[in-house]
């Protein structure tokens, strides 16, 4: 199993080591931008927005300080549409995108069960999750040393823990439904409704009245970065995750090793 | 004696189509077995089947007297070595990782003599990433996975599709190698140099459905003679005579056809015939026996 756990690693290098300076890269730019917003001189702009566009940049208050603004800045609006991506090429790449080019097939051919397949890629999953959800903190570290800027540890290790756990929970889903279904269509269907779905859900639920029942249906609500940011963590949210880990990972162990595998 | 490879009634359905239509058969310890038929007739499927890659919509698989279904398939991969022509590999590898990636997985190591002999025949280039090389230089490596681990049962599937002559000869001294140490081997094959080299028995499969199930040497026997006679007036062949072709040359009208009656037979037959210009009688080879096989297939196809 640990054989095949440090292929996937392996595999996956240049995909972690882009992702990862693409995001920590986001980290660090947005951080480095808040002395130009923190001084209260680009209000009037922002006020003047309509309200569903003021969905897409956050509650201004948040902009004035800094765990708010990381919070909103970073990881409330940007880092989801990212992490939402990453989750669906890695998982997709592992399942469907295998299986389509006869790799798991080559795979399923060697003396390992499917089981520790699936649960070999999935440690994999989660690793590289844990990366991706570094790289953001590494990223805001540097901004705030370039602009003199500090913030208690303690929130970004909140955020970054959070992060971990949305990235590898929709991972796990999308993981799950591929490896379950072996359908490139339905894999890669699922995850844009879900992704896309819930993205504007998140985003326009502020500002459209009839969408505000539906917004806890959204993946990202309960990642809650700016409440994050400023210490108020409601475990019930990481209890969502949770769930939605260990289900995914207990469908696909369920399915996986009970259907045909696809040959080329 | 338990059989190493048994298929009781085995069937894979896709809706009204049968892939595999109630298949049964049995392979013993030691043997090379041919598995032969047209594109589609359900090789592939079967060996999928055998491997535990998909579930049978009927009957079921037994290898080394265990029954195979998909969770337990790995059981008996550790004692087989499987590659197919089209094998696709980890395209991120180099060949040396793929290998040693393939012993890690069957607890075995590269450093042994099998190995160092395997690369020394097949000579296929290690150091370069699988996706770069040409489809014959990821076959050998297919070819050194399947055999490097020194398992009990090799299947193949269409292995040597994509070698060269030289190395498709590499391949089948390998096989005969592999069958002396006491490995059984299934391959499915369109090469017919190849079953006829190499398997002790020949299954033709045919529209799913298992038709021959013949020891190669019973083909080579009942092979029979190739006759081929010229004569200046148009005659009929003899009443056994199989696979007849006739026409007319400039020197008169020629008859071939193949004749596995008793000589004597032939020799009365023979002895009939006005204007004999030419004839010649030469043995039928087990090759073309088998060639003639797949023939009749495709022609009832038709």
């Amino acid at each position: 199993m640990f054989n095949l756990f440090f292929k996937t690693l392996r595999d996956k290098r240049y995909f972690i080591l882009g992702w990862a300076i693409g995001i920590g890269f986001l980290g660090f730019v947005m951080t480095s931008f808040f002395p130009s917003f923190s001084g209260g001189q680009i209000d009037g702009l922002l006020d003047s927005l309509p309200p569903a566009l003021q969905g897409l940049v956050g509650d201004l208050q948040d902009w004035k300080e800094l765990p708010g603004y990381i919070g909103s800045q970073v990881f409330d609006i940007r880092l989801p549409i990212f992490i939402s991506i990453l989750s669906i090429l890695l998982a997709i790449g592992l399942t469907v995108g295998e299986e389509d080019k006869g790799q798991l097939r080559t795979l399923i051919a060697l003396p390992v069960s499917r089981r520790k397949i699936i649960l070999a890629k999935w440690f994999s999953i989660v690793i590289i999750c844990f990366v991706a959800s570094l790289a953001p903190i590494i990223g805001v570290e540097v901004g705030l040393l370039t602009i003199g800027e500090s913030v208690d540890q303690m929130v970004l290790v909140r955020l970054g823990l959070f992060t971990w756990l949305l990235v590898t929970a929709l991972a796990s889903l999308i993981f799950a439904i591929g490896l379950s279904t072996g359908k490139r269509a339905i894999t890669t269907g699922v995850a844009i409704i879900l992704a896309i779905g819930s993205f504007l859900l998140s985003t326009f639920a502020q500002a459209v009245d009839w969408l505000e029942p539906y917004e806890k249906l959204s993946f990202f609500h309960y990642f809650p970065a700016v409440e994050i940011a400023h210490g108020t963590v409601e475990w019930g949210n990481a209890v969502f995750y949770g769930v939605v880990i260990l289900v995914s990972l207990f469908i696909a162990l369920l399915f996986f090793p009970r259907r045909d595998v696809k040959s080329v | 004696m338990t059989a190493i490879i048994a298929t009781k009634n085995l069937s894979k359905r896709y809706g009204n189509y049968a892939a595999v239509d109630d298949v049964s058969f049995s392979v013993h310890k030691g043997e090379v077995i041919g598995f032969v038929g047209l594109n589609g007739a359900g090789k592939s499927t079967t060996i999928n089947m055998l491997l535990g890659f998909q579930h049978p919509s009927g009957g079921e698989v037994e290898l080394f007297g265990e029954r195979v279904t998909l969770p337990n398939a790995h059981h008996s991969h550790r004692r087989i070595g499987f590659a197919t022509g089209d094998m696709s590999l980890f395209d991120g590898m180099t060949g040396a990782q793929y290998l040693r990636f393939v012993a890690r997985s069957y607890g075995v190591s590269t450093n042994t003599e099998l190995f160092k002999s395997l690369v020394t025949r097949f000579d296929p280039q290690l150091d370069k990433k699988l996706n770069t090389l040409s489809r014959g230089n990821k076959q050998k490596i297919a070819l050194i996975s399947a055999f490097m681990t020194e398992p009990e049962l090799i299947i193949l599937d269409e292995p040597s599709s994509g070698l060269d002559p030289l190395m498709q000869q590499h391949f089948i001294e390998l096989v005969r190698e592999a069958s002396e140490n006491g490995a059984t081997i299934f391959m499915s094959s369109h090469y017919l140099n190849e079953v006829t080299d190499v398997c002790t028995r020949i299954l033709l499969i045919k529209n799913g459905k298992l038709v021959k199930d013949i020891p190669t040497s019973d083909l080579e026997t009942q092979a029979g003679k190739l006759v081929r006679v010229m004569t200046k007036e148009r005659v009929t062949a003899p009443r056994a005579a199989e696979m007849v072709e006739a026409h007319k040359q400039t020197e008169g009208y020629v008859l071939e056809f193949i004749y596995k009656e008793k000589a004597i037979r032939l020799q009365e037959w023979l002895g009939t015939l006005p204007h004999l210009l030419d004839v010649t009688i030469t043995d039928h080879s087990a090759e073309a026996a088998f060639e003639d096989l797949y023939q009749e297939e495709e022609s009832e196809n038709v």
